[in-house]
């Protein structure tokens, strides 16, 4: 009887209109939004690709161990599942003058977008009457008058409905990954097919979530015309208010400093740390003039010992204090304290800079508060769980951001011993090597972007997957309720 | 006859339970969304405090975030930014407060823009689905037409009783929350940007009456209520969006531009390239050098932003093909947190580089007058001849009913 049930409400879904539309929508829309994506992808491809050559050009003709701080070569190629989900842009585009601010206008259109709103929609189209439908025309007392159990009804209308609403979005992600698979810019390994599947898993989560709302509505209704209403009223609530007005609340429950004021504060620092040190500087040139008198004067001939301590003398300098120091050990001992005062200056300037550290510290540890109860707050709203659940899964979101500073900050760990490798060689090769120098980098190590491992993206991202199942649960229980209690005369 | 026909249809909505459940839901989100926003707009209010006491030399402009941004936020926070003069043409931007909280990259701000543009047409096509169907099913329909009543005139009396009972709660939810915006001593709303509020509930009344007449007319093709209701939601979908959202990606295909990252880079580079050069040579050659970079830097800004100009004009003419679109251009084009007011910034920022002047750059937003001029309305245009377009096939579909 249950398998009756199934296929007659999997055939009564099929043969209505709302199916056709669905199925049509579905395919062109799918399909147009990867065919588009897969060709932005490419264009994002090129222009990486573009931006990392830039660099070892640069690198190449400017590797001065004293610039090179501002030019590691990190360049974050475009995501692998860009041809189906458009990814978050880091902070590398925030502070550009000319930035692109149109997707703030219309954010972008992509996969996640057709599961969330489309298929949403449509599975709430699919279910709104399910029940109050067949009270209507009378069909639901003349099946409850036999001798099946509403246990089965319930069960096989869950079924049968969820399998026809499935049959579109199926069908256009299969047409959507053989695209994928046949276009040659694209080259999916194993694991982002299995990506792939677990995208596809948790879809099917969140759709049969909104098909179990309207069957929940439909069997707290009485007529059809009223829970399409109250489903459209949810729809609206969960999926365009809720998550939309969190990070707003927690903007307001919980406060960050300002970035231009802390950027103040920093400064401020910054100048107060410099005129500490070059007070402490000023001492010691009059202790050193009292000592050496003109032996210190001509080292101060030599651009050393001026306020501008702290910044490097020219390399005609250096190098003439060097001969110099050599010649005369006397030379060579009052730089050498003077060097030691220098050290001890610098010391007490680091000292000082360490609570403008505390106070980005304070900043990022605030900062990120603020975001995890926004993301937690916005927990209640299954669209946000499935956005999170979607994007950390195929390295889109908010995980992939913070995973790329630590694959950068591993590149660190590779780049900077090789450069001091690299110096400690130049100078062993020529005494004259200052941190000013050229530095021949030709084979640094280069900076690979490699996918986080699945396994740590599925951890990540169970708990918000979990919530999505029981959300399912407690709808079907609420479904289950209600129509155990229906009046269907 | 047609004043009946309007009185009869306030009434039978007014009874309605769709009118119940969707003016609490439009009460509740218009209310919401102001109270959310304007506490967004005192907390940029103090952000702009701080901006305005840290800035340096070099800051080019920082402007205080519009009262209006309450309603229509848009670009206020691009902004708002303070712009810096950097080396070489290069102009810094400051980072954007609420890009310390990422999951602001991942939703929309609420306003009340988001909530008409996406809600409340939503709850026009809702009221308007089975103004005919509807009618027909339950057989009213062919008891009105049976009398000496014209058609024409009962699709007329049936839009303004429809759209009347629709708009009205809007509007007063809207007062409401304006009072409350009002009333704050933080908000200072002036006559002009009374002017742009007005100007904007008039284009939102132009937008939602675009979806009624839609939801009316897709009313008049079907014979069942079920039927309308599922392609009136098919149709909002995409009008909503389907072709705002895809227009954007669809435009960067027909016009070729780097990514700002690149962009970036390369002006980066160049500054380095600068310090370098200079450390290889005497004093007296480094202006050469930096005339040099800075003419290099200008050649490729330059055609950056000729292309980028390009790609907004392509993006917003393929999104306008939707209502929605040309709605959320011309409410932030007349609230000033546009992209017609981001350009203008942006222009007066490289045009005081160019003149150098002592003094920061005084700069206010555009007047009603100059968002009229500067072919603003277009999109108002656009919205109208929507609403033409929509109600005259309501008009001539109506005309041909079958209402047995």
């Amino acid at each position: 009887m249950l398998k009756t049930i199934i296929t007659r409400e999997f055939l009564n879904n099929i043969l209505n209109l709302r199916f056709m539309i669905g199925l049509v929508l579905c395919i062109i829309v799918t399909f147009a939004c990867i065919m588009i994506l897969a060709h932005d992808y490419q264009q994002e491809l090129e222009d990486y690709n573009i931006r990392v050559n830039l660099q070892d050009e640069f690198l190449r003709n400017y590797a001065y161990r004293d610039g090179l701080f501002r030019m590691i070569p990190r360049q974050k190629p475009p995501e692998r599942f860009r041809p189906l989900i458009i990814g978050i842009s880091g902070d590398e585009n925030v502070e550009s003058f000319d930035d692109n601010p149109l997707p703030i206008l219309f954010p972008p259109f992509d996969f996640l977008f057709i599961v969330t709103i489309i298929m949403s929609l449509l599975a709430i189209l699919f279910s709104y009457d399910t029940i109050t439908g067949e009270r209507q025309s009378g069909t639901l007392r003349l099946v409850i008058s036999n001798s099946i159990s509403r246990t089965k009804i319930l069960f096989g209308k869950l079924v049968g409905g969820a399998a026809s609403l499935l049959i579109p979005f199926i069908l256009s992600l299969l047409v959507g990954g053989l695209y994928i698979s046949i276009n040659p810019s694209i080259q999916w390994d194993g694991s982002a097919w299995a990506e792939f599947g677990l995208l596809t898993a948790a879809s099917i989560t969140f759709i049969t979530l909104f098909y179990l709302l309207g069957l929940m509505i439909s069997t707290f209704s009485r007529y059809p015309a009223t829970s399409i209403l109250n489903c459209l009223f949810l729809w609206v609530l969960l999926i365009l208010v809720i998550p939309n007005i969190c990070p707003h609340i927690s903007a307001q429950l919980y406060r960050i400093p300002s970035i231009k004021e802390t950027e103040r504060k920093d400064l401020e620092i910054e100048i107060h740390s410099l005129k500490v040190a070059r007070e402490y500087m000023k001492e010691s040139v009059k202790k050193f003039k009292l000592k050496y008198g003109t032996l210190f004067s001509e080292f101060e001939s030599m651009e050393f010992g001026g306020v501008g301590f702290l910044i490097d003398a020219k390399p005609k300098h250096r190098i003439a204090a060097r001969q110099r120091a050599d010649a005369d050990p006397e030379f060579k001992a009052m730089m050498d304290a003077f060097r030691e005062e220098g050290k001890k200056a610098q010391k007490e300037l680091i000292r000082i800079r360490e609570e403008s550290d505390m106070l980005w510290d304070d900043l990022e540890t605030k900062a990120a508060v603020q975001t995890k109860l926004a993301k937690n707050l916005a927990c209640i709203s299954p669209y946000a769980n499935f956005i999170y659940v979607a994007r950390d899964l195929t390295g889109t979101g908010l995980r992939s951001l913070e995973y790329f500073e630590q694959v950068k900050d591993e590149h660190g760990k590779q780049f900077w011993p090789y450069v001091d490798k690299k110096v400690q060689d130049a100078q062993k090769n020529d005494p004259k090597f200052t941190w000013a120098s050229f530095l021949d980098l030709g084979d640094y190590p280069r900076f690979e972007f490699k996918e986080e491992a699945l396994k740590d993206k599925l951890i990540e991202v169970l708990p918000y997957w979990g919530i999505l199942v029981l959300f399912n649960v407690v709808f079907f229980a609420a479904a289950f309720a209600g129509f155990m209690r229906y009046d269907v005369r | 006859m047609l004043k009946s026909i309007i009185r009869k249809e306030i009434l039978s909505n007014l009874l309605s339970y769709k009118f119940s459940i969707i003016i609490i839901l439009s009460t509740i989100l218009i209310l919401v969304s102001i109270f959310v926003m304007y506490r967004d707009y005192c907390l940029a209010l103090e952000n702009y405090e701080i901006l305005r006491r840290t800035k340096s030399e070099d800051t080019v402009v920082v402007i205080p975030p519009t009262p209006l941004g309450i309603f229509a936020k848009g670009l206020d926070e691009n902004l708002c930014r303070s712009y810096e003069d950097g080396y070489g043409g290069r102009i810094h931007a400051s980072s954007k407060q609420q890009s310390l909280n990422n999951l602001f990259k991942l939703f929309t701000a609420p306003d009340l823009l988001y909530v008409i543009k996406v809600i409340l047409s939503l709850c026009a096509m809702l009221f308007a689905f089975d103004i005919v169907s509807g009618e027909k099913e339950i057989g009213t329909l062919r008891q009105s037409l049976s009398c000496s009543l014209k058609r024409p005139i009962l699709i007329i009396g049936k839009w303004i009783g429809g759209f009347t009972s629709f708009i009205l709660p809007f509007f007063i939810a809207v007062l409401l929350g304006t009072i409350f915006v009002t009333l704050s001593p933080v908000v200072d709303i002036n006559a002009q940007n009374w002017a742009k509020l007005g100007l904007f509930l008039l284009s939102s009344v132009i937008y939602l009456a675009v979806f009624f007449s839609l939801g009316l007319l897709i009313s008049c093709l079907t014979h069942r209520s079920s039927t309308s209701l599922v392609i009136s939601l098919f149709v909002w979908a995409i009008f909503v969006f389907i072709i705002p959202n895809l227009g954007h990606i669809l435009a960067r295909q027909l016009v070729r531009i780097p990514t700002v990252q690149q962009l970036e880079l390369k002006l980066k580079q160049s500054s380095i390239k600068r310090w370098f050069e200079k450390r290889r040579v005497d004093d007296s050659q480094h202006r050469r050098i930096d005339n040099r970079i800075r003419a290099e830097n200008e050649k490729f800004l330059e055609d950056y932003r000729n292309r980028f100009n390009r790609l907004a004009k392509v993006s917003q003419n393929i999104t306008r093909f939707s209502p929605a679109a040309a709605f959320t251009l011309l409410a932030t084009d007349i609230m000033g947190t546009g992209m017609a007011e981001e350009r203008r910034l942006k222009r007066a920022v490289l045009q005081y580089l160019k003149d150098r002047d002592d003094k920061m750059l005084g700069y206010q937003r555009s007047s009603v007058k100059e968002v009229l001029g500067r072919g603003g309305m277009s999109n108002c245009l656009i919205l109208i001849l929507f609403n033409i377009l929509f109600f005259t096939g309501a008009h001539v579909a109506f005309l041909r009913y079958d209402v047995r």
